[in-house]
């Protein structure tokens, strides 16, 4: 494996035709069959855009997905929707769970082996984490939020296995909402471990300030991860600097976690595209705390708020950034 | 022909009555092509500005994206304005004219081509206002706020000013409960007027932190922004006893993010006052499903340039030019100060505006604001009266969209000012442009902010002014979309 490994946090500009065609779908004036060929069409761009960016990793966008939780609640078994509660496809519907979920499939193997067919490079799969998922499920039928958090964990475990044996090498769980609720983060942490046990495969956890609208939805330091977080059984924690500055890299010299971190280069709040001399130095500044086999590389969050335009023209700025530094470190 | 009564005000159904059997007099004597009369609109107006651009009676042109003449046109009627001689005369001109030559009426002297309102010369005078203030207000002998049609402002009203310090305290409270409350705590008050209302919030906010012990006061950072330093100089003179925490700093109205880059995601609280309804317009048109874009040039009555050239000794045709040197240089520019400010005076006091509708080929050639796409538009015509002219506030949309992102995340932005809240509302009025003193002032579309807030991660709440009765005033505070 190179070093300075190159990747999206998960998602990638969601065009506005697309945005469009998801709304018209809510609205019943587009069938799924044709929603489902232009999310296709989209999906294929989009790893044609990363590759030709350079990235080392390539996910498929996560353009089928209206956003991080609806994609989820929807495929969810036990999980009730109303499908009449929100008319703008960025919305989240209302869900409520009223009794024990039963275990069902989630699809996700089917996206996986479709981003497989149109890519030869090394590929990611990104789910919503329990923690999050927790927060947007009205909870009816559990006694908690944890208990909630550890089956949505053990349906979801299920589905991560699948993915692995249908080659998946790369996962990614994400979970914002860790932000906005720091005092849920040892039972978030419990319900992450349930999701990943017996899952061989490179596990990353991505936590940051929230990206709803594009906006960051809370703010703070990251100092309220630690020292619980060194408690998840992942092998990268991914992590947002670029807009909030390099400020908490240092607490991985403090806490000398096992885990890698993957770092936040890239703005996804802002239309300015970073030099790649500004993404070097980011990476620079990074790896007088981490070195460079425990550092790879990534926007700071998903791009889908971004114009293609710019999301393709940061991703590239962040392979060229990258790709400077791992000549200076002689692994070019 | 059809008839639009826009507006009846209370008292002018017989002046509404008489306006019609005029015109209808006049058609059947023959003053108008019948074949014109098919694409003939006529509007009888209340027009909600005392001082505004408009003659008692206009005509309206209307030509397609390319310039060519369209059977389309409009006789719009300001029934507050406009006498029963007036309106015969106005009248017969404008069915007299509907089949001519688009050229330039005699009796007017243009200060300027045809362009769309947003660019129009009006502004321009508009921003000498802000930046001559005192000039103007010392001729005038009151001040601006005096000169608001209610003769005062709502932003300084102390039991709104109270209320809105308690709600902020609210929030600054609750994030403190989680431990997230910042260090600083920004506050950001653009386009800052007299500098009462600023005055009167910081002594009201220290007041009720002081009595709850809570120490917010002084992690307060008070940010006066506003594009003309004079004002911002006269403001800032108000807060002296808070000068520690208050920062002035020069900005543009439409673009705060540019200035305060800094503060990114920061400012727990931004509030604005009359500065939307100030800042350039568009005006879209739809008639028989079709968009026009309304286009203006202004001019000067014949009879008034004769009067304000006779007070300087001057011919008429030496009015444009020295008008532009107005606007280029303030008044000192047309002699010695007092002189000018009295030209300016005059001539802003002439000003009209003739206006035409040029076709659109559709929605994708919409001058859109920013932060609004053309599916939103297509959204607002599709709940829209069939037949509207209203405002796209591309002003007012530019600053939304350059405030959001200053906003903390719990952060919000408060605006009082005039806002339509449904587009229903463009048919029973006119929205402006009307003239307050020597500034310009328009209606702000509230759903065209709504589709902007959405978009950007914001709903947006219209609450009446309920502090003063019969304030036409509206609050309109943000808060986060989950």
């Amino acid at each position: 494996m190179s070093l300075l490994v190159t990747a999206v946090v998960g998602s990638y500009a969601m065009p506005a035709w697309l945005e469009r065609a998801k709304n018209e779908y809510l609205l019943r004036r587009l069938t799924r069959h044709d929603l489902e060929e232009m999310h296709d069409a989209a999906v294929k761009a989009a790893i044609k855009d990363q590759e030709v960016a350079g990235l080392d990793v390539i996910s498929d966008g996560e353009l089928r997905r209206d956003n991080m939780i609806d994609y989820f609640v929807e495929k969810l078994p036990g999980v009730e929707v109303d499908h009449g509660s929100k008319k703008f496809y960025y919305d989240f519907y209302d869900a409520v769970v009223r009794g024990r979920m039963p275990t069902a499939p989630l699809g996700l193997v089917a996206d996986f082996r479709f981003l497989r067919r149109f890519t030869d490079r090394r590929t990611k799969i990104s789910i919503t984490g329990p923690h999050s998922l927790v927060k947007r499920i009205r909870n009816e039928g559990y006694p908690g939020e944890e208990a909630l958090a550890i089956d949505i964990a053990r349906i979801m475990n299920l589905e991560l296995r699948e993915l692995v044996k249908a080659g998946a090498t790369d996962i990614q769980i994400d979970e914002p909402y860790y932000s906005g609720f720091p005092e849920d983060l040892p039972w978030g942490v419990r319900a992450v471990n349930a999701l990943v046990e017996g899952v061989n495969a490179r596990v990353g956890l991505h936590i940051c300030y929230g990206n709803r609208y594009g906006k960051p939805s809370w703010e703070g330091s990251y100092r309220y991860l630690f020292p619980a977080i060194l408690e998840a059984n992942v092998d990268v924690l991914t992590l947002e600097f670029a807009r909030r500055g390099e400020a908490d890299v240092a607490l991985f010299r403090e806490f000398n976690p096992t885990f890698e971190l993957g770092l936040g280069v890239i703005d996804v709040k802002s239309h300015e595209v970073e030099a790649p001399s500004v993404v070097a130095e980011r990476i620079r500044q990074a790896l007088k705390t981490v070195p460079a086999d425990r550092l790879s590389v990534n926007p700071d969050c998903g791009l889908m708020h971004l114009p293609r335009d710019v999301a393709f023209a940061k991703l590239a700025s962040m392979v060229e950034g990258t790709v400077a530094v791992r000549r200076e470190l002689g692994a070019a | 022909m059809i008839l639009h009564v826009n507006h009846l005000a209370p008292g002018l159904a017989a002046r509404a009555s008489e306006t019609l059997a005029t015109l209808l007099a006049l058609v059947e004597q023959g003053d108008t092509d019948p074949r014109h009369l098919a694409g003939l609109r006529v509007h009888l107006d209340w027009v909600q500005y005392r001082a505004n651009f408009r003659d008692p009676v206009m005509l309206r042109r209307a030509t397609d994206s390319e310039g060519r003449p369209l059977t389309l046109a409009e006789i719009a009627v300001d029934l507050r304005q406009t006498t029963a001689g007036e309106a015969s005369e106005g009248l017969r001109r404008a069915l007299a004219s509907l089949g001519g030559e688009a050229g330039e009426v005699d009796g007017r002297l243009y200060l300027e081509g045809w362009a769309p309102l947003r660019d129009a010369l009006l502004w321009r005078f508009n921003r000498l206002f802000w930046q001559r203030l005192a000039d103007w207000e010392q001729a005038s002998g009151r001040g601006f706020e005096q000169a608001l049609p209610s003769g005062r402002s709502d932003a300084n009203h102390p039991d709104a000013v109270r209320d809105a310090v308690a709600d902020f305290w609210t929030l600054l409270r609750e994030i403190d409960k989680r431990g997230q409350l910042p260090a600083e705590v920004f506050a950001l008050e653009l386009g800052v007027g007299t500098g009462v209302r600023a005055a009167r919030w910081l002594d009201e906010f220290q007041a009720l932190d002081e009595e709850r012990g809570t120490g917010y006061y002084s992690r307060l950072r008070f940010l006066l922004g506003d594009y003309s330093m004079p004002v911002l100089e006269r403001a800032a003179a108000l807060l002296e006893r808070h000068r520690d925490l208050v920062s002035v700093l020069g900005m543009d109205a439409l673009n705060p993010l540019k200035a305060l880059a800094f503060l990114r995601y920061r400012v727990l609280y931004v509030h604005l006052t009359n500065v939307y309804d100030n800042l350039p317009v568009d005006e879209l048109v739809r008639r028989d499903g079709r968009l026009h874009l309304v286009e203006v040039r202004g001019y000067l009555p014949r009879a008034a340039a004769e009067r304000i050239a006779a007070e300087l000794g001057l011919d008429v045709a030496a009015l444009p030019p020295l008008i532009e040197r107005l606007l280029e240089a303030g008044p000192e520019a047309v002699g010695d100060r007092e002189r000018g400010v009295a030209f300016w005076r005059a001539v802003w006091d002439a000003l009209r505006l003739e206006e035409r509708l040029r076709g659109l080929a559709g929605v994708a050639d919409v001058p859109l604001p920013a932060g609004i796409h053309a599916s939103h538009l297509e959204d607002l015509l599709a709940v829209a009266p069939d037949d509207v002219r209203f405002h796209l506030s591309r002003g007012a949309l530019e600053s939304f969209v350059n405030t959001l992102p200053l906003l903390h995340p719990r952060g919000y932005l408060q605006v009082q000012d005039i806002f339509v809240t449904s587009m229903d509302e463009y048919r029973q009025g006119f929205r402006g442009p009307g003239k307050l003193d020597g500034s310009v002032v328009n209606w702000v579309n509230g759903p065209l902010l709504h589709a902007a807030a959405a978009r950007a991660g914001y709903d947006v709440h219209f609450a009446p002014f309920r502090y003063r009765a019969g304030s036409r005033t509206s609050i309109l505070y943000t808060t986060p979309r989950d």
